[in-house]
């Protein structure tokens, strides 16, 4: 990825940071096939936002941008939205996309995701993105529903190190400290 | 539940502010395929919004389908009405 930072303070630091060979494909920076996506606050203080501009080994017909990345752009950036704004790890469960034009590759881009205030009865979490382009025209939208991890369902999913873990859970417990709005 | 002309009168702004057309254009019954300034990314462009703003799911038969505000509206009706539907 090419970055187009935005002019707000950043990038924000995520807890998977403090692990230190994790390989996100999303936004892990060791990942060397991955989009290595950054994150902001976006500007109006209540999402998280994303600049993008995509290579073409990101490509689907020449010159455009494959929808599964899209789409993969929008997932993540809800997702880590969610671990931030509440410091839980959250899997998707449905991810929705609606693609609007064929995004560019080598053009710049943003994705902004916001996420809804209140969990659904079983604890799910909808969220939304959209990607934009340098107009501000919506090119593609997509909307997600995320079920919380217990503790056990973490512990059973992911594979991590006791050590690694410790150092995960402490990150996460101190992720209100950069951008959470939930954490009492 | 809202009201469907409440409905019709939000996919009107919607349109109004995706299509760069007054508002007073956008009559609900107008062909929007007959407007020149109207084409297929903008009409999905409104259904995205009414989506999000509705909280619902449009299908990708109606959306090809929509020809007017009036469709749009009639479809936003009809999930609202599947996803709370009357006692």
């Amino acid at each position: 990825m090419i970055p187009n930072e935005p002019a707000q303070p950043g990038p924000i630091s995520l807890p998977w940071h403090v692990l230190p060979d994790y390989q996100c494909f999303g936004c892990s920076p060791h990942n060397a096939a991955g989009l290595r996506l950054r994150f902001w606050e976006s500007t109006d203080g209540d999402g998280l936002e994303a600049p993008l501009t995509f290579g073409r080994q990101h490509e689907s017909y020449p010159g455009v941008v494959h929808g599964g990345i899209v789409a993969t752009v929008c997932d993540e950036i809800m997702g880590n939205l969610l671990v931030l704004r509440t410091g839980v790890t959250h899997f998707t469960v449905t991810l929705r996309t609606r693609f609007l034009t064929p995004l560019a590759v080598g053009t710049a881009y943003r994705c902004v995701a916001t996420v809804r205030p209140e969990p659904g009865a079983a604890g799910q979490r909808q969220a939304t993105a959209d990607v934009l382009d340098a107009a501000g025209d919506t090119v593609a939208s997509a909307s997600g529903t995320y079920q919380p991890a217990s503790a056990d369902s973490s512990r059973q999913h992911l594979a991590l190190s006791e050590a690694d873990r410790q150092l995960l859970d402490d990150a996460m417990s101190t992720a209100d400290q950069v951008s959470g709005r939930e954490r009492g | 539940m809202t009201s469907r002309q409440e409905i019709v009168e939000h996919v009107r702004e919607i349109a109004a502010e995706e299509t760069g057309l007054p508002v007073e254009e956008l009559t609900p019954d107008l062909d929007l395929r007959n407007v020149e300034s109207v084409d297929s990314v903008k009409v999905l462009r409104v259904v995205a919004r009414i989506e999000r703003d509705y909280d619902i799911e449009v299908s990708d038969e109606q959306v090809f389908a929509f020809t007017t505000v009036s469709d749009v509206a009639d479809a936003v009706l009809a999930a609202l009405r599947t996803a709370d539907p009357a006692p």
